[in-house]
């Protein structure tokens, strides 16, 4: 049975989609599961970075798909989870330097050998934007809780479902329970409201997604970050297991006290 | 003293007014509607007013409406006679 292709988007940029794909890529593959991810942001190359695999690129994407290299030599492998790869973007080409028919063949190609892959889009919703998405089936929107994010998501629903991907599921990043709970930030349910999709994960802001990215480790490997706990739990969700979502904790409630102690959310 | 007591308590907070804002904004934005589907429901209305009354099939507007907090759809069609039936199509299963 062939992987499954999912492409990360979000119409605006900023708002974590790279962070999302390093870590559940990371997530999946300390599963056992075989991943790879794509970096379709051409010209703007950024996942290898944030994977710490920026010294080992000699391929890109664009050379595979214009034939420079064989598909293996792009593959660059992930240095602490063995069935982990990346597919660095190129970095002096533009984004039209791809089609989306391209773009799709390599997808399915890949789907072939991997349980994942996952696609990094590029902001915006032009050419880059039609070839990131040409050969996912599934889609994950990371929007953050502000208006200008949560209006470029609904956009961005609207293209997939008239592109015909209607897998689409909702990541809310950088939610921050303290201003929601003071009224200074909408809730996660405002958001799945407005936004009308499936909600499959919600990652609290923290300081420590700077710290990882700076080291170039994703943030999954630390074992007592939440943020890393809140990826696993979506990985475990794309895998089919029912892991609730724990939705704004209304702290001093009874409810979410005795939730606490016996650790759920 | 008066106003700064009511305005503490009617103050929304900035979470509610994003809400309330974005309800609107995508309200608007989804309502740019794409040329076909805006075809499609010209026809369905015409198919739908046909059955009460004889109507100018080319006389037909549909537009969308936008007001600061509000978004509507109008449309105008020239009646020409009124059924004293409705003609609707029974399917005969039988």
């Amino acid at each position: 049975m062939p992987g499954k292709t999912i492409v990360i988007t979000s119409g605006k940029g900023g708002v974590g989609k790279t962070t999302t794909v390093a870590n559940l890529g990371t997530a999946l593959a300390m599963r056992g599961l075989s991943v790879v991810m794509i970096d379709a942001d051409i010209g703007l190359r950024n996942l290898d970075v944030v994977m710490g695999l920026e010294n080992r690129i000699v391929y890109n994407v664009v050379d595979v798909i214009e034939g420079r290299c064989r598909l293996e030599q792009a593959m660059i492998r992930d240095r602490k989870i063995n069935s982990l790869y990346l597919i660095p973007a190129a970095q002096t080409r533009d984004k039209d330097s791809v089609m989306p028919e391209a773009m799709k063949r390599l997808c399915d190609q890949l789907a072939e050998n991997f349980d994942y892959v996952l696609i990094d889009c590029p902001a915006g919703i032009e050419q880059g934007f039609r070839n990131a998405i040409a050969g996912a089936q599934k889609a994950l929107i990371v929007t953050t809780p502000e208006v200008s994010a949560i209006r470029d998501a609904d956009r961005v629903i609207g293209l997939l479902e008239a592109n015909m991907l209607k897998d689409i599921h909702l990541i809310i990043n950088r939610v921050n329970q303290k201003m929601i709970k003071r009224g200074d930030m909408m809730s996660t349910e405002d958001i799945c409201s407005l936004l009308s999709i499936p909600l499959i994960g919600i990652i609290p802001e923290s300081e420590e997604v700077v710290i990882s990215t700076n080291r170039g480790v994703p943030l999954v490997h630390d074992r007592k970050s939440q943020v890393a706990a809140a990826f696993k739990r979506i990985a475990g969700r794309l895998e089919g297991e029912n892991i609730p979502i724990p939705l704004d904790n209304h702290e001093g409630s009874l409810l979410s006290k005795v939730k606490k102690i016996f650790g759920a959310g | 003293m008066l106003d700064s007591i009511k305005r503490f308590f009617s103050d929304k907070k900035s979470g509610k007014v994003a809400r309330d804002r974005m309800q609107i904004v995508l309200l608007h934005d989804r309502l740019s509607i794409e040329p076909e589907i805006m075809e499609n429901i010209k026809n369905e209305i015409l198919a739908v007013l046909s059955k009460y009354m004889e109507i100018d099939h080319q006389s037909i507007s549909v537009r969308v409406e936008q007001g600061k907090d509000y978004a509507a759809i109008v449309s105008n069609v020239h009646v020409k006679r009124v059924f004293r039936q409705a003609h609707t199509h029974t399917t005969n299963t039988g």
